[in-house]
């Protein structure tokens, strides 16, 4: 067991009190440990011989936010609902919501829904629940999508839009869906395979943690406005503060609770989807629901008017970049690598810009760091999609001596 | 649920889409831009508490665009005005005016892209009954978005 030593609490009893009034700038105070409790985890096996896959995904980012707008193509109404960046998961009820709604105002009896990841799958069941008939048309199911290819936690403003081409309008219609969405998935809680389940997710240091502060670098002069296509991290909209009184936000460990080999933790509640459980989740419903599924590959939007359907929501996430021939869809490449699932190990960490997170469907292993810090510009316009072992195994080295047994005994 | 059994039933007969007969529709422009106005005002401090300040409702209160105007679409006007009068807002049903009603009633006709025109909407539940809530076009609609 990994465990906060007690013993460990009288010695630093001094630097304690130091270091919690630093802490204190970045995080709410920690709150008395009950008597005798302290933190007993069970070690995360972080090694390589635990990876048994590794997934490289295309987040499609507009600048302007997901694309909602609708169009006719001939006598078809055409709804959009796609460019959800790295927020996908995250916003899929919301967004099915407020595509659906427009889809609503003429009439429709029975709908297409083109595209079977997340946004289209979540699209159909929520059309089958206002009543509609419903046909996905998809080259993929979901489990062969780029979403089954992400990490899967509540991220909803995840490299979303850019803050000026979006526009102020854009934070209100992205509150509502982040908090429709977040509602939607609290019903999935507790179900049978744990399709959305909440865990804690530590996040370590070596020195006090520090918010940090990104400012526009002066010696960057073009943006996106005169480059099309975003030059740095304060490009990016940052909309989490919207929906703090809902989102648990992050609490300070005292020394002699971290059950880590780091003087420094913060512990929050995170909230993720198990891919394999969430999905049949969905299947089920949609099946049980009389909803078809046709395989299909569309090569251009007029393809939409054939079908019989008069109304189809569009989902075709990155591939619209080529498909309606969107050119504000941007590329951002992202990885992921997958351990074992280790389900007595229930929870997720953070240490230097990786991640690590046990959930039911494996041990994700994220790899953010980079040096300079890149913050959201990692990845950004890079289309390249095969898997780069390396960046895993360094991940690992990074994150594994946190687990080292000297923590243990310390 | 009443208003369901008539969405169905309204659902099984569209070719009376648009049959007022001594009537008129509301895509004729039954209200006009003060009293939508007014009905602005009025909304935000009697409503949007529940319904949004931009109409979009939440997960459990709905919102009042979109699927909102399909359920009391191809209906008598009255029909909307005599709900709100009867059970809105929710905390105290009964306590809008006549008058106050029908601006609510403007406005969020105007919300939905149902044009303006040059009479008001009379607060008369009689008057309303010969008022057509006739689903604007999808070229409309989308133009209005
Ligand atoms: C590394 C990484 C981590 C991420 N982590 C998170 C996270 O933690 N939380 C979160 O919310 N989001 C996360 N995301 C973002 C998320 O994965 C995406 O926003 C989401 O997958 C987009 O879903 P989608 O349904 O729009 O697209 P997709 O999953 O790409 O689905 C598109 C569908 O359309 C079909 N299709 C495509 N072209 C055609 C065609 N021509 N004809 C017919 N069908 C077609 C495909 O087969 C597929 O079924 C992450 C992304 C990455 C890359
Ligand atoms: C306290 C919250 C609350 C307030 C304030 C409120 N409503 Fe409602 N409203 C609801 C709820 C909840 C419903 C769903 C009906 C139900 O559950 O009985 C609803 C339903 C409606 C509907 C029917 C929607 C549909 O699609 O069928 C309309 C129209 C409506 N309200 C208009 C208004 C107007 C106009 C006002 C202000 C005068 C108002 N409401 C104030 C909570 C509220």
């Amino acid at each position: 067991m990994l465990r906060g030593s007690l013993g460990a609490a009288a010695l630093v009893g001094l630097q304690a009190c130091a270091s919690a009034t630093k802490l204190a700038q970045t995080s709410a105070a920690p709150p008395p440990p009950l008597p005798g409790k302290s933190i007993s985890l069970v070690p995360l096996r972080v090694s390589l011989d635990q990876l048994i896959d590794l997934k490289c995904c295309l987040r499609p980012l507009r600048a302007a936010g997901p694309n909602l707008g609708t169009e006719m193509v001939r006598d078809t109404l055409v709804v959009h609902n796609y460019g959800h960046g790295g927020s996908g998961w995250s916003l899929s009820w919301g967004s099915a919501d407020v595509a659906l709604g427009k889809a609503l105002t003429v009439f429709p009896k029975e709908i297409a829904v083109i595209g079977c990841g997340i946004i289209g799958l979540t699209t159909a069941v929520l059309a089958q629940q206002y009543g509609l008939k419903v046909t996905i048309y998809s080259r993929d199911p979901i489990q062969r999508s780029r979403s089954f290819r992400a990490s899967g936690s509540f991220t909803p403003s995840s490299r979303i839009a850019l803050a000026e081409p979006a526009g102020p309008a854009f934070g209100d219609l992205w509150e509502q869906m982040a908090r429709f969405s977040w509602k939607a998935f609290r019903t999935c809680l507790g179900l049978p395979g744990k399709p959305v389940e909440f865990t804690e997710s530590y996040g370590l240091s070596d020195t006090p943690p520090q918010r940090r502060v990104w400012t526009p670098d002066p010696a960057i002069t073009d943006s996106y406005a005169t480059k099309g296509t975003p030059l740095q991290h304060t490009e990016f909209a940052h909309l989490d503060e919207r929906i703090r009184d809902i989102v648990p936000q992050s609490v300070a460990l005292a020394p002699e609770e971290i059950p880590f080999n780091v003087p420094y933790a913060t512990r929050t509640s995170q909230m993720h989807f198990n891919f394999s459980s969430y999905a049949h989740m969905l299947q089920s419903e949609f099946f049980g629901r009389g909803g078809q599924y046709v395989m299909r590959d569309f090569a251009t939007p007029a393809q939409f008017a054939d079908l019989k359907e008069k109304v189809v929501i569009h989902c075709t996430g990155y591939a619209a970049r080529d498909l309606i021939n969107d050119q504000t869809v941007i590329p951002v490449r992202g990885q992921t690598g997958w351990l074992v699932p280790q389900p007595e190990a229930n929870y997720g960490v953070r240490y230097k810009n990786v991640s690590v997170l046990s959930k039911a469907d494996g041990v994700v292993v994220q790899n953010n760091s980079s040096t300079p810090e890149l913050g959201d510009m990692l990845g950004v316009g890079n289309s390249m999609e095969l898997v780069n072992r390396a960046d895993t195994e360094a991940a690992l080295k990074i994150i594994a001596p946190v687990f080292a047994p000297a923590a243990r005994q310390a | 649920m009443v208003r369901h059994a008539r969405f169905v039933a309204i659902l099984a007969a569209p070719l009376l889409l648009g049959a007022s007969p001594s009537g008129t529709s509301t895509l004729k422009g039954v209200y006009t831009e003060d009293q939508a106005q007014a009905g602005a005002q009025l909304y935000a401090t009697r409503c949007a508490m529940c319904h949004g300040r931009l109409l979009e409702g939440t997960f459990e209160t709905p919102g009042l665009q979109n699927r909102f105007i399909v359920n009391w679409s191809k209906a008598p006007l009255s029909e909307l005005y005599d709900y709100l009068g009867r059970a809105m807002p929710q905390f105290a049903p009964g306590s809008l005016k006549p008058d106050e009603n029908a601006k609510i009633v403007a406005y969020l006709l105007k919300a939905n892209a149902q044009p303006a025109g040059a009479k008001p909407l009379p607060a008369d539940t009689a008057a309303l009954k010969r008022i057509l809530l006739e689903p604007v076009s999808a070229k409309a609609a989308l133009k209005a978005k």
